[in-house]
């Protein structure tokens, strides 16, 4: 499996959680803080290192906030 | 024409200076501050009026000051700031001017939060200020909707010299969805012989909205009302699905009207014939096709992003001649389908035992 990450830029998230939906590993979790305008982010929970870099959470985000990081990519 | 993606706000703001919005004054507040955003930016580029007062209180004036001009004129705000903007509404609306008001409502009462409501909806839709006066209110449930609506907003506003609102929510604001835009228009300017423009050549034009003397200021409140008569007589709008054979009819309009026709659809599939009710005009009400609708039906389930507000609009249509239930989230709190679906259910269960 091909091992991954992901960077959600948090100013630019409008917590419409539409990403947590779509991972297939459940990593993708909406955060207990909030960001600048106000809204709770989402935020990668992957203590396991499960992340594959699949970027389905990436092309779902209507605000282009998240980006993602693949090894050996 | 080609779909393009755009965010709600962005596409309000789009859709106006299409309409031929000359003139947008704004003070920022989440989850309506992209609109302003998008119009600082556009509004500059077309060489048309853009500013950022220092507060709504200021925006609503210079919305006043641009339409006793003559210009097509608007602004944005979100719950806190509408409220701010009653009294210069109420002024706008004596002086019986054009002017639209959009206001993407956030979680209340107070400061709240910046999460889709619908708590401002008696404040929108029985005037809100001081004074005899309501609004026309248009609640758009889709992006396309939201964009034609801020377009027949001017026209409305212009039709019957009134301050026409568009009451959407944070929820509308920020969704993106596929939209058709119209062609960019110049601004338009219909023929407005009240405008201040310089009285050369002519009597000059008085444009106040105080009147010392009772009875001069009676025969303003009923050509107001006169015009009201016509607005409901005229501007009634509202979106029917699946009513066919429907037994439960949900009511809900903007954010709650989307998440209801899925609901609806969902119903179908499941077996309860539902259906839904969606008014587009909140001003004027659609009383009469509702209470139409509820004579052929076994049940309503009014369903909104507040405590029972539009409620109270449903029970006037319809005189409780069926029995009307309530489903409401507060604080920002949207409940998904399945959520809804789960009180359909419980409506139709005791029924559906009988047979």
């Amino acid at each position: 499996m091909a091992k991954g990450t992901i960077v959600i830029d948090e100013d630019r998230c409008k917590g419409c959680e539409l990403c947590t939906t779509v991972c297939p590993f459940d990593l993708v979790h909406i955060a207990n803080h909030f960001n600048a305008k106000g809204y709770r982010p989402s935020t990668l929970v992957d203590l396991e290192g499960k992340c594959t870099g699949c970027t389905l959470c990436a092309r779902m985000c209507p605000d282009v906030a998240i980006t993602v990081y693949r090894e050996g990519a | 024409m080609a779909k393009i993606l755009m965010k709600g706000n962005e596409a309000i703001a789009e859709a106006a200076l299409r309409a031929g919005c000359e003139a947008y004054f704004g003070y920022p507040i989440t989850p309506q501050t992209e609109l302003l955003e998008y119009m600082s930016r556009r509004m500059v580029e077309l060489g048309r009026t853009f500013i950022q007062a220092e507060s709504e209180l200021a925006a609503i004036n210079m919305v006043y000051g641009a339409a006793c001009a003559g210009a097509r004129a608007m602004t944005s705000t979100s719950s806190p700031g509408f409220s701010l903007m009653l009294e210069g509404i109420s002024y706008i609306v004596c002086s019986e001017l054009p002017a639209v008001v959009v206001n993407v409502m956030r979680g209340g009462p107070g400061l709240g939060n910046i999460l889709p409501s619908q708590g401002d909806y008696l404040q929108m839709t029985k005037g809100g200020g001081h004074g005899d006066y309501h609004t026309i209110v248009l609640a758009p449930a889709t992006l396309q909707e939201a964009i034609d609506l801020t377009i027949l907003a001017f026209d409305l506003a212009d039709k019957y010299r009134s301050v026409v609102t568009i009451i959407a929510d944070g929820m509308i604001g920020q969704i993106m969805e596929p939209v058709e835009l119209p062609e960019i228009e110049p601004p338009k300017r219909p023929e407005r012989p009240w405008a201040l423009t310089g009285a050369k050549g002519r009597e000059r034009n008085i444009i106040t909205s105080l009147y010392l003397e009772g009875p001069v200021l009676e025969k303003v409140n009923l050509r107001l009302q006169e015009t009201l008569k016509e607005i409901k007589a005229n501007e009634v709008r509202y979106k029917e699905y699946m009513l066919e054979g429907a037994e439960i009819v949900v009511v809900a309009y903007g954010t709650a009207g989307r998440i209801a026709q899925t609901v609806a659809k969902e119903a179908r599939e499941e077996g309860i014939p539902a259906g839904l009710f969606r008014p587009i005009t909140m001003f004027p009400f659609p009383y009469d096709r509702l209470d139409e609708v509820a004579k052929s039906v076994e049940h309503l389930l009014v369903f909104e992003l507040n405590a029972g507000q539009m409620l109270e609009d449903v029970r006037l249509a319809t005189r409780d001649r069926v029995p009307i239930h309530f489903y409401g989230k507060m604080g920002g709190v949207v409940p998904s389908p399945a959520e809804v679906l789960a009180e359909i259910k419980k409506i139709a269960s005791p029924q559906r035992g009988e047979r």
